[in-house]
């Protein structure tokens, strides 16, 4: 029963028009009073502890490197260094988007803003060669979602505090099944155009193949940093972060001069705005999901779904189709934040492995992000490519079910994700 | 005279701790004398929010119970700060007379002046060095280590003072920083080295007992206030009957632990007499530094008690 | 006083920049000081952590005034103009209600903030905890404004739109992921 007052007055209040942070607070305000318990000392306290932590302060760093990167001019090195290796392959602008989107998707956590990037600069080129705009839009897009699994990544970030599970853990099993969605997107980008008629850029020269190399080379250094950081034990993912930030000022700023100091302002403010946004829904999550706890709501889930405790992979597919269906309608940090309190306890119960199933789930939120009707992605797509959201969705189809059928590959083998896992870790 | 009470208990550490064993010997208790109604909930891994923000929580009434270690709460009870101080405890019989006596009582009325009751002292027990550098034997070896070490200016203080890197760190991030050699030693109870698998990442462990910090079964006063008295009575006589359950539990995994980190194939050395007294002659200018905050009668009493004791 | 307003956010923004880049510069000081020269500064593992909070909460005012807050506007989309204004009020009354228990929650809480020191700094809680009512009073006035624009019938078409997730800017909607 308790069950049933926190999903009608969450999603009640959310359907009304409240942002999601108020809703939260909301429904825990309904908890609370269902549970005889008002007091708004757990409003206040809960909130604002929720933000008093070591680990999420990766999430400003993070945002704020990815930020720097765009305005620093190391995007655009990025594609250029992927046009420079393979775009005279035919169809090769669309290996190109995947290629710098997964390069950038290892540089920045936000899979928006790696989106827009990519979409401002690739959407005329491929306009011009001849390909199918709204299907290089779709791309784009789908290339765009595979940021958040791919580290660094706020989703893991905001998942690992959440569900009490290590970040870096999450981080090192998130490169393999990153990587297999973008070798997807590119085979099925090479299925859908192989009729089209299509102008390949011709082969760029030797001498400019090694010249946008070097030029890319201090971009290309980031993920080394990040990873490489983090994994021989230099620092800590919260210091990567900052790390990465003061890196990619640095690049932007000194090496390829296209980040002035009057920019920079701009810069930290907007990274700040973003940063108060997810910060103050994973706060006002926390409010509700202390109720959840409190309220022992996991276990009464647990009672219905007892029959599938006992099988993991049935469990995972229906856990997974519940998060796409939730994912239509839902942005990917509220996602995260309302199932994980609900889910964790009952993946455990499972006695599935937290980091296999926080891969997967934060995969599927991020293919969230290409479903309509609401579907940031592809929002960021049409405004910056200027192609209609309808012809967006169409054109993202083919590349959606390619990531859905990549993610029920996994359910079906969680070794595809725990093997690479353990051996990277 | 008993009504039907849901207690919610938060910790920190997981079930698998002897405080679990605690829990479970104070609920059979509780049954048995309250008729089944007064129920503990249990809640681990810091699902209720981290020590500190559930020992606010009860003392705004919102909240009725947390096991926690004393460190934590020094910023509310500076006082508590006694039990971080270096080297104050010899061996856990000292520490048990201390804390269940008059001693630990007068400790008891600083934490009900903050609203928070003390049902009785639980334990954490010795913390020890481990480390991935090399054998630590005298306070020498300390020199230039960096050591994780809780967000408490005495830890701070002794580790800096013994010439280590101390640095503070969240506890879920310890595990990789060592791993990673981010960070070369850490020091809890043998029972928190085995369970959170640190020994996995570490080469040398010293007995250092250079600190025994109790856990503290606290209630929130103001719903503590509002129980009958036999209600009151029952939890404080069933805490009891907990703790001694769980000191007994934890006495016996401390030894299983450091077998196990024997076979795990760490190098275990122990501090000689000397070198002990040497290093708490060397501590002393931290009990110096820190005894205004602390109150300087606490300190003053702890001594005394324990010179008393050691007689 | 529309002039007082805008400066006033100005300052907020200001503060903003302020506490992310202070927040990145002492992380970074500590990484180079532990890496390069073996030491480090306790205090800047603590006030890195309350300037993280300060800015979530500060932001938050500041992000709520520009509709930036996250919300799913698919059913309010559907609706017309009149549909949308009684979802609006309905929408503004519930935010002002949360804002308020949250405020309420953080001046109940108060003395037990006061009475606690930070473990590193020994800074009084209350500053960190404190937020609360600058967030809580910052989002009610803002509703409160905008509510009484709604009933009387001075509500912008800019304002609809933005309530029905119309016209987001890239910012915005890099915000949402
Ligand atoms: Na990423
Ligand atoms: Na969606």
């Amino acid at each position: 029963m308790t069950l049933v007052v926190f999903i009608v007055s969450l999603l009640g209040a959310m359907a009304i028009g409240v942002p999601v942070a108020f809703s939260l607070m909301f429904c825990g305000v309904v908890l609370m009073w269902y549970m005889g318990m008002f007091n708004t000392q757990i409003i206040a306290q809960n909130m604002i502890a929720g933000a008093d932590t070591f680990t999420l302060l990766a999430i400003p760093f993070f945002i704020l490197a990815g930020e720097l990167m765009n305005a620093g001019g190391l995007s655009r090195r990025i594609i250029d260094f992927a046009i420079a290796c393979v775009g005279h392959i035919r169809g090769g602008l669309g290996i190109v988007a995947i290629m710098a989107a997964v390069i950038m998707a290892s540089i920045s956590g936000s899979a928006a803003a790696d989106t827009a990037a990519l979409a401002a600069i690739l959407i005329p080129m491929m306009a011009k060669a001849g390909y199918n705009v709204p299907r290089s839009a779709g791309l784009i897009a789908a290339g765009g979602v595979i940021a958040p699994v791919i580290p660094p990544s706020m989703a893991f970030i905001v998942f690992g505090v959440a569900a009490n599970v290590s970040i870096t853990q999450l981080f090192m099993a998130g490169i393999v099944p990153g990587l297999i969605m973008g070798i997807a997107l590119v085979a099925t980008w090479l299925l859908v155009v192989r009729k089209d008629d299509i102008q390949p850029l011709p082969r760029t020269p030797m001498k400019e193949r090694v010249g946008a190399t070097g030029r890319a080379l201090w971009a290309l250094g980031m993920p080394v940093i990040i990873l490489g950081g983090i994994k021989a034990g230099v620092v800590t993912p919260t210091e990567a972060a900052v790390v990465a930030a003061v890196y990619a000022l640095f690049v932007g700023m000194v090496i390829y001069r296209e980040l002035k100091p009057r920019d920079l302002p701009g810069v930290i403010l907007q990274a700040a705005k973003t940063t108060a946004v997810i910060m103050f829904l994973v706060c006002a999550a926390l409010v509700s999901s202390w109720l959840i706890t409190a309220a022992n709501i996991p276990s009464e889930i647990t009672g219905f779904i007892s029959p599938l405790i006992d099988r993991p992979t049935l469990l995972m597919f229906v856990i997974m189709l519940v998060v796409l269906v939730v994912g239509t309608a839902l942005d990917l940090t509220p996602t995260i934040l309302i199932l994980t309190p609900v889910l964790m306890p009952i993946i455990k119960q499972a006695g599935i492995d937290p980091v296999y199933f926080g891969v997967l789930f934060i995969m599927n939120t991020c293919i969230g992000l290409l479903t309509p009707p609401v579907g940031v992605v592809l929002n960021v797509v049409s405004g910056v490519g200027r192609v209609p959201l309808g012809k967006v969705i169409v054109g993202v189809t083919p590349f959606l079910v390619a990531q859905i059928l990549v993610l029920f590959l996994l359910v079906l083998f969680p070794d595809i994700v725990i093997v690479p896992a353990r051996w990277l870790h | 005279e008993f009504n039907d009470r849901n207690i919610r208990v938060s910790n920190g550490i997981n079930e698998d701790h002897p405080v679990g064993n605690g829990i479970k010997a104070m609920q059979a208790c509780l049954d048995q004398k309250s008729g089944g109604k007064l129920k503990l909930t249990a809640f681990w891994g810091g699902a209720l929010g981290g020590d500190l923000q559930a020992t606010q929580a009860l003392r705004s009434g919102v909240q009725e119970a947390v096991v926690t270690s004393s460190s934590p709460l020094v910023g509310i009870i500076p006082a508590l700060g006694v039990f971080d101080l270096p080297f104050l405890f010899a061996n856990a019989q000292e520490a048990y007379t201390v804390l269940d006596g008059d001693f630990g009582d007068m400790m008891n009325e600083k934490l009900e002046a903050a609203g928070l009751v003390n049902l009785a002292y639980w334990e954490n027990g010795f913390r020890n060095l481990s480390n991935s550098v090399r054998p630590v034997t005298k306070w020498e070896d300390f020199e230039g280590m960096k050591v994780r070490v809780m967000q408490n200016n005495i830890f701070l203080d002794t580790f800096q003072n013994l010439g280590a890197n101390a640095t503070p760190m969240a506890f879920g991030e310890v595990f990789s920083a060592l791993e990673t050699k981010a960070i070369d030693a850490q020091e809890n109870p043998y029972v928190t080295i085995d369970t959170s698998k640190f020994f996995e990442v570490q080469k040398y462990v010293t007995e250092t007992n250079h600190a025994y910090t109790p856990f503290l079964f606290l209630f929130s006063k103001p719903i503590f206030d509002s129980y009958t008295p036999e209600e009151q009575a029952a939890l404080r006589e069933c805490a009891v009957v907990g703790r001694d359950e769980e000191r007994k539990v934890i006495q016996d995994l401390n030894k299983k632990s450091l077998e196990k980190i024997k076979e795990a194939g760490l190098e275990v050395n122990t501090l000689s007499a000397e070198e002990q007294a040497r290093i708490r002659e060397k501590s002393m200018v931290v009990y110096e530094k820190h005894k205004a905050e602390i109150g300087a009668e606490v300190v003053d009493a702890i001594l005394a008690k324990l010179e008393e004791i050691r007689k | 006083m529309q002039k007082a307003i805008d400066t006033f956010y100005k300052l907020l923004e200001l503060l903003l920049i302020v506490l992310l880049a202070g927040m990145a510069v002492m992380v970074f000081l500590n990484v180079v000081l532990r890496y390069g020269f073996n030491s480090g500064i306790n205090v800047s593992d603590e006030m890195s952590r309350y300037f993280f909070v300060w800015l979530t909460f500060i932001g938050a005012v500041v992000t709520f005034r520009e509709n930036s807050h996250v919300g799913v506007e698919t059913l309010v989309s559907l609706f017309g103009r009149k549909g949308r204004i009684i979802c609006m009020i309905l929408s503004n009354i519930v935010v002002i209600a949360v804002s308020a228990i949250f405020f309420w929650g953080t001046w109940k809480q108060s003395p037990i903030n006061a009475s606690m020191a930070a473990p590193v700094t020994g800074i009084s809680m209350l500053w960190v905890y404190g937020i609360g009512y600058f967030t809580g009073a910052g989002v009610v006035l803002i509703a409160l404004e905008r509510l009484v624009r709604l009933l009387t019938g001075r509500v912008t078409e800019e304002e609809i739109a933005a309530f029905a997730g119309e016209n987001m800017t890239l910012e915005q909607l890099a915000e949402r992921t």
